[in-house]
């Protein structure tokens, strides 16, 4: 655990030992907190290794999808030249790819191998030899496990242990706290959680959830007080103030709640709706649901089920209600029968994987882009003002919306997983980029231009250090901030695309669906379908564009105070347009 | 770089950016994923006919001609057909016909933020930290994160139930001008048009009912198309009350004994305009991308309604070229906003 807290305070990677000698120095608090963590990850291992098994399969299809470009453009060169010229052709981006990524690995790692065996040549053929040897490690690699089983066999081998994991009981799951039962004749309930009715069950859930999520927040606090207090050397640093301004920033605070209620709902979606997602909404023909008609037990499938208990006008499962088959819909069910909430939850998941997607990617080439252009300035720059003005002057919306009907229409591999969501999140990543770059292009430029970059430069570090040593950890707090505001117009762009009926396709949950599928009970007694989702994204909005300003003001007091320019960014970024 | 130096600049840039869009969309339309001729006669579409339509939109040629084709086409406004939506009109007739409801909303979805949002946010920031302030501040931070669709059908709603005496007896239907439905596509007919300085038409009267029923159409959409821009107005408006207030040469106007109403006017709101200039100029970008929904749900046949059931139906031409359009008028715009900070804001140029 002690490199999660390096890697959170950002402690530059020499002080990595110098802390590893602190601990074992001192181990109390640190074994402390220590046994606090693995009591949380007890009680959720089931839940956490899903958590990595989803991830596991999210990385295998980039790097499936990132593997098959280069023979795309090979494709393409054949196309318009001779057809062998697709396997030179690919074979050389392949490599060229790989090398790439031989370089970050060489790069990344902690010590070389062209200090280990000296022969005489100049650092620069040494690196790069060394680099040619990492590539051709992977190519035989990448050779191995494409062309034989081998590839299939540890895929297995690594999966294995997750997919077991995942199958254990949580304290959250609906094995051991069941909202799911019937009333039986004498008046009780059973099949639920201790016999209790399954709006209390449902309940206890859904505070456990909660429960655990600040439990999980104030233990990451904890052990940065921990080693604020008996590991850090110094007493002082000016990130103590960052943290102090922005507790004393209600406002910051507001949002800050809300978006951690946000991210918990859509990590543990499955647990907050009271009925699983599969049985529900996917196939609800496979499954059956039990309950009490005339005094008897019947049982029925749940999609007969649910085209009893629509909301659509004329017959209303409200919100806080049971149905009439003893289903606890706590807010209600749509105009499909579907639990409503099981919607919004994981309408808060689809959300989340798209924003964190497109703020991520476009964050980090926006952050690249303009570490770049701050540090070579020249043509670079230029180049990178034209690209980024033409993405600008093309209208956002319009944008968005005709790349994924495009690439929607003509069935392309990234518009698969989530019905589009992940090629949402990569359309946005590429329209924002630009957005975000101008934001924090001022304050690159002015690192950029102080001294310390001078005299890393002098001493002799290498562009790519002084980048990423000198000039990022500046840059790293401007985009968080607008990474927050933007994220609120991301949200409500998805919401506003589905709602149009582009963007995210039935099955998968979203926000705005529901609100496009409730349009027209808004004045009957179905009202709850399109305006519960519609004050939840206003909520969720608020509280990033809250948040947002919350950073803004303890990481950059002064901009706050003064420029007002710097306000109509995050105003513009933030709202309308959906 | 003195202060036109660098407007001319930024004039320069838009040369490479405009073809960079141009290259931008082309790639999309031909290179992209979706195959022209099956976009035109069915996915099923082979042999002779598809060979044919092959031939006929040029997709034989080189690339490159294509590409030369493509630019030299869309730089004289030469459109291109539509395939779908209004089969085989020229794009530029569409334009011209939709055109005119689309700007008649844009025109009140600037002017309603312009006459609430400015006006709210100057009080809010002329009385900071009052109970008005806040509620105008949170107010407009709520108005900001509402997502305009949604606006659209509660707004809906509320004025349909409003039919037949609602509230207080307001009815929405029978309040000021009689209309049917409360959504539709404004007619625009209530200029009289006449030729007395020879071929060039001149408005000379004005139906007042006319007017006074296309305006009340287009309220509703209009609100909600300007609602995010009003709230941005009035944040930005309060801010800069706020800066202008506390700064030295307001101080010095109230230390020489001057009338904290001529303060006011004379010294503070002239110059807290300037940064509402590009927030102005900046609600074309929300005002495009907002016309897309709102015309949809409140049924305008203007440019966004066509621009979506053009990217529905598949008819990647019709969409490219309004595409087009929409960009050239933001790069217009950004040149006015440059021109105009240029003059109004003598240290533009200075610092950066």
């Amino acid at each position: 655990m002690s490199t999660s807290i390096t890697s959170e305070t950002g402690e530059p990677d020499s002080e990595e030992t110098v802390l590893r000698e602190r601990i074992a120095e001192n181990p109390g608090p640190a074994l402390f907190w220590l046994a606090g963590a693995a009591v949380l990850l007890a009680l959720e291992l089931g839940r956490i290794a899903g958590w990595i098994t989803g991830l596991g399969s999210a990385v295998g299809f980039a790097v499936n999808v990132i593997a098959g470009i280069p023979r795309w453009i090979g494709g393409n060169v054949a196309d318009a030249t001779v057809p062998i010229a697709e396997y030179f052709v690919g074979d050389a981006l392949s490599l060229l790819l790989l090398f790439g990524v031989a370089s970050l690995l060489v790069g990344l790692a902690p010590w070389s191998a062209a200090d280990r065996f000296d022969f005489g040549a100049s650092p620069r053929t040494m690196a790069l030899l060394e680099r040619a040897a990492v590539t051709a490690v992977l190519a035989a690699l990448a050779v191995l496990f494409v062309f034989t089983p081998v590839g299939g066999l540890v895929r297995t081998a690594a999966a294995a242990p997750f997919d077991l994991l995942s199958s254990l009981p949580t304290i959250t799951d609906h094995e051991v706290i069941s909202n799911r039962g019937h009333r039986t004749p004498g008046g009780g309930w059973e099949g639920t959680f201790l016999g209790l009715s399954p709006a209390v069950a449902w309940g206890i859930r859904v505070l456990l959830v909660y429960g655990y999520a600040l439990v999980l927040i104030g233990w990451v606090w904890k052990g940065y007080e921990i080693f604020r207090t008996h590991y850090r050397q110094a007493d002082w640093t000016p990130r103590d103030d960052t943290f102090d301004r922005f507790r004393s920033h209600y406002w910051g605070l507001f949002g800050l709640v809300v978006v951690v209620l946000f991210i918990a709902t859509a990590l543990w979606a499955p647990a907050v709706s009271p009925v699983p997602a599969e049985e529900n909404i996917y196939s609800p023909y496979s499954y059956e649901v039990e309950y009490l008609e005339d005094g008897e037990v019947a049982t029925t499938t749940i999609g007969n089920a649910n085209l009893d208990t629509q909301s659509d006008g004329q017959n209303t499962v409200g919100p806080m209600s049971y149905d009439e088959y003893d289903r606890w819909a706590p807010l209600g069910t749509t105009p499909n029968g579907q639990d409503m909430l099981t919607h919004l939850a994981y309408g808060a998941q689809t959300s989340l994987v798209i924003g964190l997607l497109a703020i991520g990617l476009g964050g980090l080439i926006a952050v690249t882009m303009s570490l770049l252009t701050a540090y070579y300035k020249g043509i670079v720059d230029v180049l990178t003002v034209i690209a980024s003005d033409s993405i600008i002057s093309i209208p956002a919306f319009l944008l968005v919306m005709m790349l994924s009907v495009i690439f929607d229409q003509g069935n392309h591999v990234l518009a698969e997983p989530l019905n589009g969501g992940v090629l949402l999140g990569l359309i946005f990543a590429f329209v924002y980029w630009p957005g975000m770059w101008r934001s924090i292009r001022g304050p690159s430029l002015q690192v950029a231009e102080e001294e310390w970059v001078d005299a890393a430069k002098s001493y002799g570090q290498t562009p790519a250090n002084t980048m990423r040593k000198h000039m990022a950890p500046y840059i790293a707090g401007y985009i968080m901030i607008y990474g927050s505001l933007l994220l609120g117009g991301v949200i409500i762009f998805t919401a506003a695309l589905s709602f149009l009926g582009l963007g995210i396709n039935a099955p998968t949950p979203e926000w705005g669906r529901l609100v496009s599928d409730g349009q027209s009970f808004v004045s009957t007694s179905s009202w709850h379908v399109a305006t519960i989702p519609g004050l939840v994204i206003v909520l969720v909005v608020t509280a990033f564009n809250a948040l947002g300003d919350g950073l803004r003001d303890a990481i950059d007091p002064e901009a706050a105070a003064g420029d007002a320019n710097t306000d109509d960014t995050g105003a513009a970024a933030a709202g309308g347009g959906g | 770089m003195s202060r036109w130096g660098y407007f001319f600049r930024r004039l320069l840039l838009s040369i490479p950016v405009l073809f960079l869009v141009m290259t931008f969309i082309f790639v999309l339309l031909r290179m992209g994923p979706v195959d022209p001729v099956a976009a035109r006669l069915g996915p099923e579409a082979t042999g002779a006919e598809a060979a044919r339509m092959r031939e006929r939109l040029g997709l034989n040629d080189p690339l490159w001609e294509q590409y030369v084709d493509f630019v030299t086409d869309f730089l004289v406004l030469d459109l291109g057909q539509s395939w779908v939506v209004y089969a085989d009109w020229e794009v530029t007739t569409i334009v011209m016909n939709s055109g005119p409801p689309t700007l008649w909303l844009g025109f009140w979805a600037i002017l309603l933020p312009l006459f609430i949002g400015i006006p709210l946010g100057f009080y809010a920031g002329l009385r900071p930290n009052s109970w008005s302030d806040y509620t105008a501040s949170v107010s407009g931070i709520l108005w900001q994160a509402m997502p305009n669709f949604w606006l659209c059908i509660i707004l809906l709603a509320v004025l349909r139930q409003t039919q037949g005496g609602g509230w207080l007896g307001f009815d929405w239907y029978a309040f000021g001008p009689e209309i049917r439905s409360i959504t539709g596509t404004p007619s625009l007919d209530f200029l009289s048009w006449s030729n007395p300085f020879g071929a060039v038409p001149f408005p000379t009267g004005i139906d007042w009912s006319a007017l006074a029923v296309d305006v009340k159409l287009i309220l509703p959409p209009a609100l909600v198309l300007g609602s995010a821009s009003m709230a941005a107005e009035l944040r930005i408006g309060r801010t800069a009350i706020l800066e202008t207030i506390n700064s030295n040469y307001v101080e010095t106007a109230r230390a020489k004994g001057l009338k904290s109403r001529a303060i006011v006017w004379k010294h503070v709101f002239r110059n807290a305009l300037i940064p509402l200039v590009p927030v102005i100029t900046n609600e074309a970008f929300l005002l495009i991308g907002g016309s897309v929904i709102v015309e949809s749900i409140f049924n305008i046949n203007g440019l966004g309604r066509i621009f979506f059931r053009a990217m529905v139906q598949g008819d990647l031409p019709l969409a490219g070229a309004l595409l087009f359009i929409f960009t050239l008028i933001i790069i217009f715009l950004n040149i006015v906003q440059d021109f105009l900070y240029t003059i109004i804001d003598p240290r533009v140029g200075y610092e950066r």
